[in-house]
């Protein structure tokens, strides 16, 4: 059975469809690319899974149990986690408070019992410390844990985030461009990193990228958007040789067209 | 050299203990001059807290603070006064009967009347979830204002604008700092903690503190709770303080001066509000006498009234320009302070 199920998905801001009949199946431990040329409905796609936008029709699922219309942070609390695209870090915080703070959501402790630091939170906390430290050094951030989010270079920021989504304990984690504004060796080690993460922490990943050297070496699969509309789905070798996907992005070639 | 842990928490206590002890030097020794400023000292130290949890830590810039003051101070008031002279006060329309028979000791009252400001934070918080930024600060300043215009005209159990006087004086150092501390001590410990970051990360973010699984209508609903409910305590003993009360004295002026305090102190810092509320109950007393007529220069310049005020924007003019962020941005005060002044400046 697939873990993460999209059905018909359809989004439309007033007149304009953003997303058209959108199907997804995410089995257990895939790795998925979703691509297409800017603008095609991809963040879109990512915004309706964590309904940061309501969907206009259609049906999500996790795990078979219908998440369609559940609040943002519930569905962050039954497993899908996220990163984004335009970097969202909380920047006045630490790089360690950045992570901490999203292990909350697993805290039982109460807000009296974490205030006067009764037994049970303080256990709690230090619970939380440990998985901190765990997620930087995983993603080899250790050095930077007391430097403010909004002060390390671009290309860890994208790391942050991807420790902080891992901190909520995910499923599924929703990678959106991770390795925007990254160089090419910058970008290979991600993809390295992408593949381990995945592993160790049993995800199943699905990923939004430009980079196609990236999206080609990693991805089992790969979907293609364009203006809403899947035009092409198959196996990266398939993908690259599509000629409507080649169309999308390069267009016709015919002047007159 | 950073302190260490232990030696930290001792420091912490002994300085509390002295503090203690200065407390209660200042209760028998000092002038009632003096006493009176630190008195007010005190509850601005909890107001400006308190608001400093919604507005620094939270990033909800409320307007409401008077408000929530104004119910704690009459709660409590009521609870507190004895039947005799609540029905002194009441001699347009009587109290409504229970109140008119209840009297319960000070402390409780006050606890009674945190509480209920509490829920008031509640149903304030709650729609705030829909509203952000600047509309958020109108919908609470209205909420202070519907509360004001309640008071005036529930005349059978807030006397209306005649208002509550000859209030019994129970408040003193021991009072307004005691709880002082217990609102640091609280307020401290909350936004250091796991909760304290969430709020934190909603001011920062809130799409994102959502997307990591923050609940935003329980974080936010918590702010607006726990800093109403130290509202209320400071408008409690504040009634009890100056002996009077009535609707309009918990009108925006007096949410703009703890308003004021917090950001001269700086959004998101306790030092800073403690600071800078002390300096405030200061600055009110001694600054009056710019509002005296005054022979400058053999030019007689006559008293005006509110030129204190005048005195304070250009305060926060001149800090806004300087200390963009507030005296103490969002740092907050540790012994390491004297450890590393101590490193920069060896002999």
């Amino acid at each position: 059975m697939s873990l993460l199920k999209l059905e018909k998905v359809t989004k439309r801001f007033g007149g304009l469809t953003a997303v058209s009949d959108f199907n997804l199946d995410l089995e257990k431990g895939e790795l998925v690319g979703l691509i297409g040329p800017n603008g095609a409905g991809k963040t879109t796609i990512f915004n309706l899974i964590t309904n940061t936008y309501m969907v206009s029709e259609g049906k999500i699922s996790l795990d078979g149990k219908d998440v369609t219309g559940m609040k943002t942070d519930r569905i962050t609390a039954v497993g899908i986690a996220r990163t984004f695209q335009n970097i969202r870090l909380f920047s006045e915080l630490s790089a360690f408070d950045n992570v901490r703070t999203a292990c909350h959501l697993r805290l039982k402790s109460s807000v009296l019992s974490a205030v006067f630091g009764l037994p049970g939170y303080r256990k709690e906390e230090t619970e939380i410390e440990h998985r901190t430290k765990v997620l930087l050094n995983t993603l080899g951030l250790e050095k930077y844990e007391k430097d403010l989010a909004g002060s390390l270079p671009y290309g860890l920021q994208r790391k942050l985030e991807i420790a902080r989504a891992l901190a909520t304990d995910p499923k599924v984690l929703l990678l959106d461009e991770p390795a925007a504004g990254m160089n090419p060796e910058e970008t290979l080690a991600l993809g390295a990193l992408i593949l381990r993460i995945r592993k160790e922490f049993n995800l199943t990943v699905l990923l939004i990228e430009h980079d196609m050297s990236l999206v080609m070496s990693i991805c089992e699969r790969i979907v293609v958007l364009d203006h809403g509309v899947t035009i092409a789905r198959g196996l990266p070798k398939e993908i690259q040789n599509n000629p409507e996907v080649i169309t999308a992005y390069l267009g016709t070639g015919d002047l007159y067209a | 050299m950073i302190v260490n842990k232990k030696t930290k928490l001792i420091l912490t206590i002994a300085s509390v203990l002295v503090f203690l002890l200065l407390i209660g030097l200042a209760e028998s020794f000092l002038d009632p001059f003096l006493r009176r400023i630190l008195n007010v000292a005190g509850i601005y130290v909890i107001l400006a807290v308190s608001l400093n949890l919604i507005n620094g830590f939270t990033g909800q810039f409320s307007l409401g603070h008077a408000g929530f003051m104004a119910i704690g101070a009459y709660t409590a008031a009521l609870l507190y006064m004895s039947p005799a002279l609540k029905a002194m006060n009441f001699f347009i329309q009587p109290l409504i009967w229970p109140l008119s028979e209840i009297q319960i000791p000070f402390f409780f009252a006050l606890i009674v009347g945190g509480a209920v400001a509490a829920v008031a934070g509640f149903a304030v918080g709650a729609p705030c979830l829909r509203v952000g930024g600047d509309y958020l600060a109108i919908v609470t300043f209205g909420f202070a204002e519907i509360i004001r215009v309640i008071l005036n005209n529930l005349q059978g159990i807030t006397n209306g604008p005649l208002g509550l006087k000859g209030l019994p004086t129970y408040t003193n150092l021991w009072w307004t700092w005691g709880w002082a501390l217990f609102t640091i001590y609280f307020i401290k410990k909350l936004v250091d903690s796991s909760y304290g970051r969430a709020l934190k990360s909603i001011r920062e973010d809130e799409v994102a503190a959502e997307a990591m699984g923050i609940n935003l209508f329980k974080h936010k609903t918590l702010a607006f709770v726990v800093g109403a409910f130290f509202a209320g305590i400071g408008g409690g003993l504040l009634g009890s303080l100056l002996m009077t009360i009535d609707p309009n004295s918990f009108n925006i002026n007096l949410t703009f001066q703890i308003v004021m305090i917090i950001l001269l102190g700086g959004l998101g810092s306790i030092t800073g509000s403690i600071v800078m509320g002390v300096t405030f109950a200061f600055l009110m007393e001694f600054l009056r006498f710019v509002e005296s007529p005054m022979n400058v220069f053999g030019m007689v310049i006559p008293g005006i009234a509110g030129m204190r005020m005048l005195i304070f924007a250009v305060i926060l003019v001149i800090t806004v320009i300087f200390f963009r962020r507030g005296l103490f941005g969002q740092k907050e005060f540790s012994w390491d302070w004297f450890s590393r002044t101590g490193r920069r400046n060896p002999e």
